[in-house]
């Protein structure tokens, strides 16, 4: 069967829901809910349906009509069906879906919640229009619509002046990247002459050079779109305010799905990415991680510490692309969906619990009274901080492989100094919200939540475990493989020879642990999935190791400074230092000191201009002047026979003096 | 009878007969004003769908001769450029009669006037005789101002009326100068009926096989581009827009801001490009740095603005800029945009308008220091305006951004530097402005003062912003509709623009016309033949 309907279907069930709630179900609570649930359920649902019929890679891999057609503007609105399609469908109706179910609970009490139901299915359906997107004017569409959902949804309770703000500020941000990406679109399109991704891909496989001298520019362009909406550094300041929003939209929004938009279109158009570039992009992703790692050292908001931890993960991601290396990062960004969207949920339900309480220092002692909530964030922080089997472990590991490999060891040992910074904070978070003594009334009195927030704890859990040696990474390398796109490292193509064709006695690895291991792994090898779960270590042992090495330090840091802690020891040791890490950097100040300053200075300009030049002066000007020669001109029509009588006399003495005196 | 006749013809017709009904019939005057509206609309619906996409030449064709010694007729007829911009006129006008509740004193005579305006304006988009073209304008513009003068609001009201009034007439009459001009290009012993006169496609016709004199091109183009700029609130000139908007009552706003704004467009499209290709080559460069002013300064301006209205005045004077880009690239694809954008921001603009008149009729200020909250209290209003606003910053899904997107493709690659800034103006000075006005209406605490504010309950007072949302997003997601439509049309205008720059020599010119292009040569010969009889 070929299902071409499926895709469509998935795609316009969440607007159906989205529309359908705010123009007849606003009043009926629950039917909303259960619309805009059962739209991204049962797009799950067929997106399984599809993927078991069609395979990874179903043909036709793209269903399209005309959109819009201008002599040579041809825009198609399309689905591109691939593997990266696929999965990143998996991944939002999945992880959404969890999500949305979530939201019923949490949300219960709320006076907007069908609205609030609304906006997520609009979300949803932009999301998938990105993911499905074959060509730029629709990803840019979609891109757009993300962003104003994501707009709606932090500004969800919009009577708090922050949250209003922090919404438009989200905008503003992303409109700024947006600039870019439009600009870089018009570029593209003006070199190669179509948007379509396929037509784009054959053109430059053809011809390598065919962007000519723009190459770098057109794809540095391009990135700004994902700078934006993946909140890299400079634009990585909406992100930690956009938690203002409501706890399951931090999770689906502003950690799982939209924040790796960025990443996925990266992915998707990699192909137009030249060297320097991606050695820009590289650098740009890996700066973030360790800012944003080192700002969430400080957070004493548990949202905002998942915030920060959630742009450095996206840095992480952004740099594997630009260590031309879209597979590690299309598997960092499935399996930090996973656990993300799990630590975002269960820091929800803390909340929740605590009554909207948000700071760790307030928390403590949560182990024995939510013990669902304790072990499934635990589950998330082992897998975030990369403890093997957790799947973080698989996918960083993959990123620090690939800096490894390409031999790029400056931004190796960026990434594995983040990733102790990042076992310090979680552990950090861990030690001084869940374990320990209750430090408030409010903490000591705190019980479980309900199961319908609980049950998608415990699902996102068992994902967030096991999700990295399921054999995600080799879809997405199979589908970059078979394009043709990568040249991969042979080190890395053997290795996934090797394990595709489950083949234990293939020379490769033999050779690599020389006969020491050779026995142990041939046993360990017996056990089913085994030599998924050791991968990492046969394929690269020294990220591996330093990996995890990276992570024993971070734990002990934080065992030593954080058990039993009442307050932040930290200001102390490092001064002034911390004090910057508290307060961002300081970055949002110099925004608004200069970006929006600017703006605020030129528009003062242009008003006083406008309001005592064109204006007053102006038209001012014209109209006192037509005034004053209508009044100079009455003088002359006084009504008295003398004063005319004067004024003819000199007429005609003129006259004659013109006529005769010359 | 054409349908363009019944169209533009309802709402005169109606007028006349509110003129003999007593002041105190307030309900029937109101009736007789929305029902005349919705029929015109309903017709230019009709029309719109019987509209043929791909007919070469002019549909829904009328002339009457008139003036026989010079030449004047009633003639009327559609094709891609029009057919969209009535559309969108007879939509607005049923909503401007139908958000005309807030007129509380004078009845009979606004409801008059409005009519008047909306037969003028119709009219003079559908009409091809250049006299009518320019009357109806000016049976429809003349009412506005006495419409501001009177019902309009604010403390300076007054100054506002004699600004607008100031601007728009000398600018009506810089352009008539243009067109008369222009007429006069025509040999003497052509000008009467039956030959060329005052008929547009036949002066079309006679002038791309005998291209105007390069002199006279630089005499005429300049009138019509200051005249119609003028109309269009081009920058420098476009300080009478936020003031006049801010002050009028929000039908008449609607109404102007909206559809008669978009004459001045229409005919430099219609006329000034194809017929004096040479010079507008030429101005063409220095329109493209005029509308940056628009675009980027006046959406400067709007950035200061504290009263909604004239944010919404300012911002209708920067969306400008885009369609004067789009015309400034004379390609295809950015004259196409321009089309759209005009018929977009029509909606838009009639929108934001009509939107902010119920504010204003509740609370009786735009301050927006004073609003606040309102969105808890304004279930449907709330979330129209903010529709209304991501619209007006370009959001996809809304027609604004079709037009827009496809602006900056056409004017790309003619004019990288402008197009880069004009983006900015796009994406980031409109969402600063559109934005912060949200948050400044809509969003934050509610103040206690507004606790009671009352939201569009009943359908009638729903349905006009209903409607101009639908239409917006109708055009939004399925631009096809509009651009099977307009793209043949503005096909034929940019090539008469590109083509005959060259040839200034006239025999030159037109026998390589007439190779070049037979079947349109033949097409015309037809409707020179047939142009008293109507096609059905």
């Amino acid at each position: 069967m070929n299902l071409e309907a499926l895709p469509w279907l998935i795609l316009f069930l969440p607007l159906l829901a989205a529309t359908v709630i705010p123009l007849f179900t606003l009043r009926c609570r629950t039917t909303s809910a259960l619309l805009s649930i059962g739209a991204i359920v049962t797009g799950f649902v067929l997106t399984v349906v599809f993927i078991a019929n069609n395979g990874w890679t179903p043909t036709p891999s793209e269903l399209t009509t005309n959109w819009l057609s201008i002599g040579n503007l041809n825009i198609d609105f399309g689905l591109k069906l691939d593997a990266l399609s696929l999965m990143m469908m998996l991944i939002v109706t999945g992880v959404g879906g969890a999500i949305h179910i979530y939201s019923f609970g949490y949300m219960r009490e709320d006076r907007g919640f069908s609205r609030f139901f609304a906006c997520l299915s609009l979300f949803t359906f932009s999301m998938l229009g990105i993911v499905l997107a074959n060509n730029f004017i629709q990803l840019f569409i979609f891109w757009e619509l993300v962003g104003v959902s994501s707009y709606l949804l932090i500004g969800f309770w919009f009577e708090k002046p922050s949250a209003a703000d922090a919404a438009k500020k989200a905008f503003f941000t992303n409109r700024l990247g947006d600039f870019g990406f439009l600009l870089g679109i018009l570029v593209v399109w003006t070199a190669l002459g179509s948007l379509n991704f396929s037509t784009l891909q054959q053109t430059l496989i053809a011809n390598p050079a065919a962007l000519g001298t723009i190459a770098s520019i057109a794809g540095l362009l391009i990135f700004c779109g994902a700078m934006g909406k993946s909140a890299q550094f400079p634009l990585h300041v909406w992100l930690p305010d956009a938690m203002e929003g409501p706890t399951p939209v931090s999770a689906l929004i502003h950690a799982a799905t939209m924040v790796a938009a960025g990443v996925y279109m990266l992915c998707r158009i990699i192909f137009l990415l030249d060297p320097t570039a991606l050695h820009v992009i590289a650098w740009i992703g890996g700066f973030t991680a360790l800012l944003s790692a080192l700002i969430a050292i400080q957070q004493n908001d548990i949202k905002r510490i998942l915030a920060y931890s959630t742009l450095s993960q996206l840095g992480y991601m952004v740099m594997a692309v630009g260590l031309s290396g879209p597979t590690p990062a299309m598997f960092h960004l499935t399996t930090h969906a996973f656990f993300k969207a799990l630590l975002f949920l269960g820091a929800g339900s803390v909340i929740i619990a605590l009554h909207h309480e948000q700071d760790i220092w307030k928390m403590g002692g949560l182990r024995k009274k939510m013990p669902v909530t304790f072990w499934t964030f635990l589950i998330g922080a082992l897998a975030l901080c990369g403890v093997p089997p957790f799947s973080g472990f698989y996918s960083k590991d993959a990123i620090l492989a690939q800096a490894w490999h390409t031999h790029n060891y400056p931004l190796f040992a960026v990434a594995a100094f983040v990733a102790v910074l990042t076992t310090f904070y979680m552990f950090r978070l861990f030690f001084v919200a869940f374990v320990g003594e209750p430090k408030t009334k409010e903490a000591s009195h705190a019980h479980e939540s309900p199961g319908v927030m609980i049950w998608p704890l415990r699902l996102l859990a068992v994902f967030a475990l096991v999700g990295g040696f399921i054999g995600i990474s080799n879809i997405i390398l199979k589908h970059y493989f078979d394009s043709g796109l990568i040249k991969f490292t042979p080190l890395s193509y053997r290795t996934w020879e090797t394990y595709v064709s489950d083949d234990p006695s293939s020379p490769y690895w033999l050779n690599y642990f020389n006969g020491l291991l050779d026995s142990g792994l041939r046993f360990l090898f017996k056990i089913p999935m085994m030599h998924k779960i050791l991968e990492p270590f046969l394929d690269s042992p020294a990220a591996s190791f330093i990996g995890l090495g990276a992570v024993a330090i971070g734990f002990i840091l934080a065992r030593s400074l954080y058990r039993n802690a009442a307050s932040d020891p930290l200001p102390a040791k490092l001064g002034g230092f911390a004090t910057a890490m508290k307060n961002r950097f300081y970055f949002d100040e110099i925004y608004e000191a200069t970006f929006i300053r600017a703006h605020d200075f030129i528009a003062t300009v242009m008003d006083w201009i406008d309001r005592w030049l064109v204006d007053w002066g102006g038209i001012g000007l014209v109209r006192g002047g037509t005034d004053f020669s209508g009044r100079a001109l009455r003088l002359m029509q006084t009504g008295n026979l003398q004063t005319y009588a004067f004024l003819f006399a000199l007429g005609v003495a003129v006259v004659l003096w013109f006529v005769l005196g010359k | 009878m054409s349908i363009l006749t019944y169209i533009l013809g309802w709402p005169l017709l109606a007028a006349v007969a509110l003129v003999f009904v007593p002041r105190n019939y307030r309900v029937i005057i109101r009736a007789v004003a929305v029902l005349a509206t919705f029929i015109s609309m309903l017709l230019a619906v009709k029309m719109f769908c019987q509209f043929v996409t791909g007919h070469a030449g002019y549909q829904f064709e009328q002339q009457i001769p008139w003036v026989e010694s010079l030449g004047i007729s009633y003639h009327v007829g559609v094709d891609g450029l029009n057919v969209g911009l009535i559309l969108m006129g007879a939509i607005v006008a049923f909503a401007a009669a139908c958000c005309s509740f807030e007129i509380q004193s004078r009845e009979k005579e606004f409801y008059i006037l409005l009519l008047v305006m909306t037969g003028g304006i119709l009219g003079a988009f559908a009409s091809l005789d250049l006299f009518f073209f320019y009357f109806l304008h000016e049976l429809a513009l003349v009412p506005t101002f006495i419409m501001i003068g009177v019902w309009g609001r604010g403390e300076r009201k007054n100054y506002a009326t004699f600004q607008i009034t100031l601007y728009l007439s000398i600018g009506a009459l810089i352009a008539l100068i243009g067109l008369i001009a222009l007429y006069l290009q025509v040999p003497a012993d052509l000008r009467t009926a039956g030959k060329i006169g005052f008929d547009i496609p036949k002066l079309t016709e006679f002038f791309r096989n005998n291209p105007m004199a390069g002199g006279a091109q630089n005499f005429i183009f300049p009138l019509l581009l200051l005249g119609f700029g003028i109309l269009v609130s081009l920058w420098p000139f476009h300080t009478w827009a936020p003031l006049g908007y801010g002050s009028a009552p929000s039908p008449t706003a609607m109404l102007h801001a909206g559809v008669l704004k978009k004459f001045g467009l229409y005919g430099l499209i219609r006329i000034a490009l194809p017929l004096m290709p040479q010079a507008a080559q030429h101005w063409m460069q220095i329109l493209a740095w005029l509308c940056l002013g628009n675009i980027l300064y006046v959406g400067w301006v709007a950035m200061r603005q504290r009263n909604l209205n004239l944010l919404i005045g300012n911002s209708s004077v920067a969306h400008m800029g885009f369609i004067f880009l789009g015309i400034a690239s004379l390609n295809l694809i950015g004259v196409t945009g321009a089309v759209i954008i005009m018929i977009a921001h029509g909606f838009l603009a009639a929108l934001s308008f009509g939107l902010s008149g119920y504010i204003y009729q509740q609370t009786g200020t735009l301050e927006m220091g004073e609003l606040g909250g309102l969105a808890r209290k304004l279930p449907f209003v709330g979330p129209a305006l903010l529709m209304a606003a991501l619209a007006g910053c370009g959001l996809p899904g809304f027609a604004n951004f079709v037009g827009e997107v496809t602006v900056f493709f056409g004017a790309w690659k003619v004019f990288p530097v402008v197009t880069g800034l004009a983006l900015w103006g796009a994406l980031m000075i409109s969402a600063l402005y559109m934005l912060r006005a949200m948050r400044n209406v809509l969003h934050g605490p509610l103040p206690e003062k507004w606790s009671g504010i009352p939201d569009a309950s009943n359908v009638w007072r729903k349905l006009p912003y209903a409607l101009l949302l639908a239409s917006l997003l109708v055009f939004g997601c399925f631009p096809r509709l509009l651009t099977e439509k307009i793209t043949p049309d503005a096909e034929k205008i940019v090539k008469m623009v590109t083509e005959n720059v060259g040839g200034l020599v006239a025999g030159d010119a037109s026998s390589r016309g007439r190779e070049s292009a037979p079947s349109k040569q033949s097409d015309s010969q037809r409707r020179l033949t047939s142009a008293a009889t109507e096609p059905k």
